[in-house]
């Protein structure tokens, strides 16, 4: 039997068939490591994000702190800004964040006055905790920095999660010579992130663990963050009390008026 | 052939028991002069393989740097107390003679900072980024000017670092940095309040500021250290302990004019001496405490108190044999073979039970004294030389261990315990004849009968009969215990805080802890040995990286290299032109008032913003120093210095310009002058260091240097933390030794050693058991009460809450040694006596067994008295293990041998 010979019934049916079937053989079909971190990068890149935040410390001498802080980012996380609120002997300290963190200054209600942090400063511990200013804020340098890989799929804290590995690009001074994600399949969110030496992909420097995942405004949200670092053996855990997403945000808020307020 | 060796030597005892002994005390004297010669050592790096690399770099350190091994004084007190208490005792202490050879037992005591050195090349000593930084500082030697180019250097943005620095460095660099400060506004502040300034307290002002405080005091100032370079080394033991005390004698007589300031002695030479009396006294009433109670029990249990006596007394002989033994083999008692006394005395009594129990209830049933003795050594004599061998083999295997503790500790014990089992079959016979021939002449002169009596347990012997014939219950009860114990066993844990094995109630540890929490330093730190500056320079350079490490201290802090030195010296030069061109103002006005108040409210400022930063950044030593400054912002009325330096300036204007003008025309010139001195750009090369510098980092010959690196948390708490120090430490250098690293191999050696020596000492055992009873069958028997009493002791120990340590690890292997002789006496007499006797066995044997069983508890159980943690630990242990292999002995044999004899009788 050829083709000419097909009964038309039949050829209508396959055609069907085939219109039945393309979308879910497209959806199927893996996804690059560059769609999973375009993913990625529009969901931990919000427009607009605003949050109180609970950050627990360990001071050189052991003892726990507990800061609660507002923070305010804007053009996908390229201008940040920190408030203090508690505990009362830093309330109204604030820090503020430019250029994926390039410029930080840091304000201080007791002098009244503004002082400009150092370049170098970015990729320093955060005021005690394990995440580094860079960590706090650097806008869209999942895609800027670093070149991805697909490593493959692999279950992480109870999710089935792609694995994807990022080594940074040449030419970028960003603080990590490699990162591995586990990026939820799900929803793209990455539960878990590995931190490499900035010197030695081979030495792994920080682990960032997220969990109590919520979806608020229709994105995915780690509620808990906890930031080991795997040199020092510390930990900083970090909790959103409340977050909003893609709120209006003046632009005068990342200005050093906004950072005085 | 084994009977008519038996019975030979048993008529030898009855026929000539004074010849028998004459040999014992003989060889006993022999060797008693050579236990007296006997030494201890209580170093842990004593313990690990010879050839090991880390014990042969932790010797050469401890053989070339007599530094190494200070001796710390600790002083305790309000800080002018401590101060005034250090400068009297120092010379007292650099006086302290040894009264033998009249020579000084102190080299050097350092507590005060090098500032000679500092003071001509303290700024080619500074980071090339700090010199970019704070140059402006050193620019003009006016107050004014002077706090003007210190607020700026405050306020300037930070530019980053070409030379790594650790955060622990850089926060003390900060409150150093800090502590000048102070000291200068509580200077400027006594200038205006107080008497007139002293050329001498503003050229204390100029030097806190430039070089920080002199004296090694805490971050809270109310702690000192006295590091004392002795003039000895560790080797010199008679030096380590007579030393020690008279620092301690001169430290308590100074100490009664200050009775508000306490001070004690740490460091190593102080710990090695401590460890050696405490070790000896340990031994010593742990020994007494064993002897005692045994001697009571025994009292108690044959009633009567000779017998015991004599017993305890050949197993004094036996000891002095060990002890000879021991200096002839290995010379010196470790810290693992320190307790070997206790252990002999728990286990060589055992021979000698057995023998009084048989050679008793044989008189006691009114056999003649050779008849007695023969029997007694027909019916036990095989079961304690099987029984005294296989422990001994057990003790023997330690020998194929890789760590020296281990080997002494198996070669140790295994050839004292053999001397005992001589010394048992060699005297304790013939004095046990020559007692009951006094005896019988005793009672034939007095014309009185032998009360006859049966001393055997019979009640004992009633109750294992009654397991023997419920052997099924007994069966499965055995197993089900086995099994729940098993179960318990798997879970134990291993205790790795070393802290826990070390004595307790040491001054020289308590104030080890001391120094970790008031100087956040901790003493033990690890050492590299560097053949060039060159060497050591990248190696503190690379150790410095580590996040581990808390701070590294080698040559190259007071000698940079030549390419740093060259990129320090454009700033000198700068400095230096900038210092040169200031001119001195002698002249303060009211003007110069404002100026300066002006310059102090923007240093207060400047303090507050650093304060809050570091209480931002957790950085509690910063936050603290800036405190005593700026005052704490929490509390209501902030006690400030800077402000209260501000009100007396403005309210007391005339007498502050006049104060200020004097202070002014004494610092200046003075700051002036060290300027210039420090920021001298010539070279620093190895031969300008100073002795005193030079004897801390570099060997006599000055060939060998020393990089003391520092941990950033406790080695000794936190296993994981050890782990990462140690894995760094490697990387750094694979010559890294020191405490960490000593330790860490160590728990590496014995658990690897343990395991082996388990293994080994199963199948030795084994074929010893085989060999004796010449049937598999018997050898097995015997094995099944010991595997099932080795779990049971593991299971019972995580039941009670106890953790495998270091030391008590060492009683797994010993326990198979020692446990395995229960079954062997139970199978022993069970041959010989035949079938349905189990209640006789158990009322004879069975009593031996129970009281060589507790007599060996007691004997480790006194080990729990130890101040030694690690031989607590041991005591605790064998004590469970001992008590757990007689109980399945007793009742798993029992049901064995009922399953058995039914077995045989349905058969017959």
């Amino acid at each position: 039997m050829n083709a000419k010979m097909i009964p038309i019934k039949v050829l209508g049916a396959f055609a069907a068939l085939i219109w039945i079937l393309l979308p879910a053989a497209v959806s199927g079909q893996e996804l690059t490591s560059e769609q999973i971190m375009n993913r990625v990068n529009k969901l931990v890149s919000p427009e607009t994000v605003k949050a109180r935040i609970r950050m627990v410390i360990v001071t050189s001498s052991g003892k726990r702190r507990t800061f609660l802080y507002d923070s305010f980012s804007k053009d996908r996380g390229e201008k940040n800004l920190i408030r203090y609120i508690e505990p009362s002997r830093v309330k109204g300290e604030a820090i503020l964040m430019l250029n994926n963190a390039e410029d930080i200054w840091i304000y201080f209600p007791r002098t009244k006055r503004v002082r400009k942090l150092a370049t170098h400063t970015k990729r320093q511990k955060w005021e005690g905790s394990d995440f580094s200013y860079e960590d706090m804020g650097t806008g869209e340098t999942f895609l800027k920095d670093f070149n991805s890989k697909k490593l493959g799929s692999e279950k992480k804290e109870g999710y089935d999660c792609y694995k994807i590995e990022l080594n940074r690009k040449r030419g970028s001074d960003v603080g990590y010579s490699r990162l591995i994600l586990w990026v939820i399949k799900e929803n793209f969110f990455p539960v878990v992130i590995n931190y490499y030496d900035r010197n030695d992909p081979g030495t792994l420097e920080k682990v960032l663990v997220q969990s109590n995942i919520k979806e608020i405004d229709g994105i995915p949200t780690g509620m808990k963050m906890v930031m080991y670092n795997k040199q020092d053996n510390t930990e900083t855990s970090m909790e959103i009390l409340d977050v909003k997403y893609n709120v209006k945000l003046d632009d005068g808020l990342f200005t050093e008026r906004g950072l005085r307020k | 052939m084994r009977t008519k060796i038996l019975q030979s030597l048993a008529r030898l005892h009855a026929d000539h028991p004074w010849k028998m002994l004459g040999i014992g005390l003989f060889v006993t004297i022999i060797l008693g002069v050579f236990a007296s010669q006997l030494k201890q050592t209580v170093r842990w790096s004593d313990l690990l393989p010879a050839k090991d690399r880390r014990t042969i770099e932790y010797n050469k350190v401890i053989d070339d740097f007599v530094s190494a091994t200070s001796i710390v004084v600790v002083v305790q007190g309000e800080e002018e107390r401590i101060k005034a208490f250090a400068e009297e005792v120092v010379p007292l202490i650099e006086a302290a003679a040894d009264p033998k050879e009249g020579e000084l037992y102190i080299k050097r005591i350092d507590y005060k900072l090098e500032t000679g050195f500092l003071k001509d090349h303290g700024l080619m000593l500074t980071k090339a980024d700090d010199l970019k930084n704070m140059k402006d500082v050193f620019e003009n030697p006016n107050l004014v000017p002077l706090l003007e180019n210190i607020n700026k250097g405050l306020e300037k943005e930070y530019v980053g670092r070409g030379e790594s620095i650790s955060t622990r460095e850089k926060e003390d660099n900060a409150v150093r940095f800090l502590d000048g400060l102070e000291n200068l506004v509580k200077t400027m502040r006594g200038s205006v309040a107080e008497a007139p300034i002293t050329k001498a307290k503003a050229q204390e002002a100029v030097d806190r500021l430039l070089f920080g405080g002199p004296y090694m005091l805490s971050y809270d100032k109310k702690a000192l250290i006295l590091n004392l370079i002795p003039n000895f080394n560790m080797t010199e033991m008679e030096k380590v302990v007579s030393s020690t005390e008279a620092i301690q004698k001169v430290i308590d007589s100074t100490l009664k004019g200050y009775p508000d300031v306490q001070a004690g002695l740490t460091g190593m030479i102080p710990l090695a001496h401590d460890e050696e009396i405490y070790a000896l006294k340990s031994m010593g009433h742990t020994t007494i405490i064993a002897f005692v109670a045994i001697f009571i029990l025994l009292v108690f249990s044959f009633r009567m108190w000779v017998a015991p006596l004599l017993a305890l007394l050949n197993l004094l002989m036996g000891i002095i044999w060990a002890m000879g033994l021991t200096t002839l083999l290995v010379g010196e008692l470790n810290l693992m073979t320190s307790g070997m006394a206790a252990i002999l005395i728990g286990l060589g009594i055992d021979f000698s039970i057995h023998i009084i129990s048989i050679f008793a209830e044989g008189r006691s049933l009114g056999k003649p004294i050779e008849i007695a003795m023969e029997e007694t050594f027909l019916k036990s004599g095989m079961g304690i030389l099987i029984g005294g061998l296989t422990t001994c083999a057990v003790f023997f295997t330690m020998l194929i261990s890789s760590s020296r503790g281990m080997k002494e500790m198996g070669l140790v014990t295994g050839s004292g315990l053999l001397a005992v089992l001589i010394v048992t079959f060699l005297s304790l016979p013939s004095l046990l004849c020559l007692r009951e021939r006094r005896l019988e002449r005793r009672r034939q002169k007095k014309g009185l009968q032998k009360v006859m009596k049966d001393i055997s347990f019979k009640s004992f012997g009633a109750v294992t009969s009654f397991l023997s014939r419920r052997y099924i219950a007994t069966i499965i009860s055995s197993i089900v215990v086995t099994v729940l114990l098993v179960v318990s066993a798997l879970q134990i844990s291993f205790d790795q805080n070393m802290m826990n094995m070390e004595a307790k109630g040491l001054t020289s540890i308590a104030l080890q802890d001391t120094v970790l929490n008031k100087f956040d330093l901790s003493m033990d730190y690890a050492l590299i040995l560097a053949d060039r500056v060159g060497e050591s320079r990248s190696l503190a350079q690379k150790a410095k990286n580590l996040s581990s490490v808390a701070m590294v201290d080698d040559i190259s802090l007071y000698l940079p290299s030549e390419e740093q030195q060259r990129r320090r010296t454009p700033y000198l030069n700068e400095i230096r032109k900038a210092i040169l061109a200031s001119n001195l103002n002698n002249d303060f006005g009211p003007n110069d008032l404002n100026e300066l108040v002006k310059e102090l409210k923007r240093l207060q400022m400047n303090i507050m913003e650093l304060q809050d930063m570091a209480f931002l950044g957790g950085q509690d030593k910063v936050e603290s120093k800036c405190s005593e400054l700026v005052g704490k912002p929490d509390e209501p009325e902030p006690k400030s210095t800077i402000s209260e330096l501000i009100h007396l300036l403005e309210g007391n204007r005339k007498i502050a310009t006049v104060g200020l003008k004097r202070f002014q025309k004494e610092f200046a010139p003075y700051f002036k002058e060290s300027v210039l001195r420090m920021s001298s750009a010539q070279m620093i090369s190895l031969r300008d260091l100073p002795t005193s510098i030079l004897d801390r980092y570099a060997n006599q010959a000055r060939s060998q240097f020393l990089v003391a690196v520092f941990p950033a948390g406790n080695i000794w708490q936190d296993k994981g933390y050890l782990e990462r120090f140690v894995s760094d430490l490697e990387k750094v250098s694979r010559k890294a030794t020191g405490m960490a690293p000593v330790m860490k191999a160590l728990f590496d050696v014995v658990a690897k050693d343990g395991k082996k020596a388990v293994m080994l000492s199963i199948a030795v055992i084994f074929m010893l058991l085989w060999l004796d009873f010449r049937k598999l069958g018997y050898a097995l028997l015997a094995m099944i009460p010991l595997t099932a009493g080795a779990f049971w002791m593991v299971g019972v120990m995580k039941l009670v809450g106890m953790q495998l340590t270091v030391m008590n690890i060492m009683g797994l292997p010993m326990i198979i040694g020692i446990g395995i002789d229960d079954g062997v006496h139970i199978i022993h007499r069970w041959r010989i006596e035949g079938r349905g006797m189990v209640k006789k066995i158990f009322a004879s044997t069975g009593k031996a067994i129970l009281l060589t069983s507790i007599t060996t508890m007691l004997a480790f159980g006194s080990l729990i008295f130890s101040v030694w943690r690690g031989f607590a630990s041991l005591g605790g242990a064998m004590f469970i293990g001992v008590g757990t292999c007689f109980l399945s002995t007793v009742i798993i044999l029992s049901g064995i041998i009922g399953l058995l004899e039914r077995k045989r009788g349905n058969s017959k």
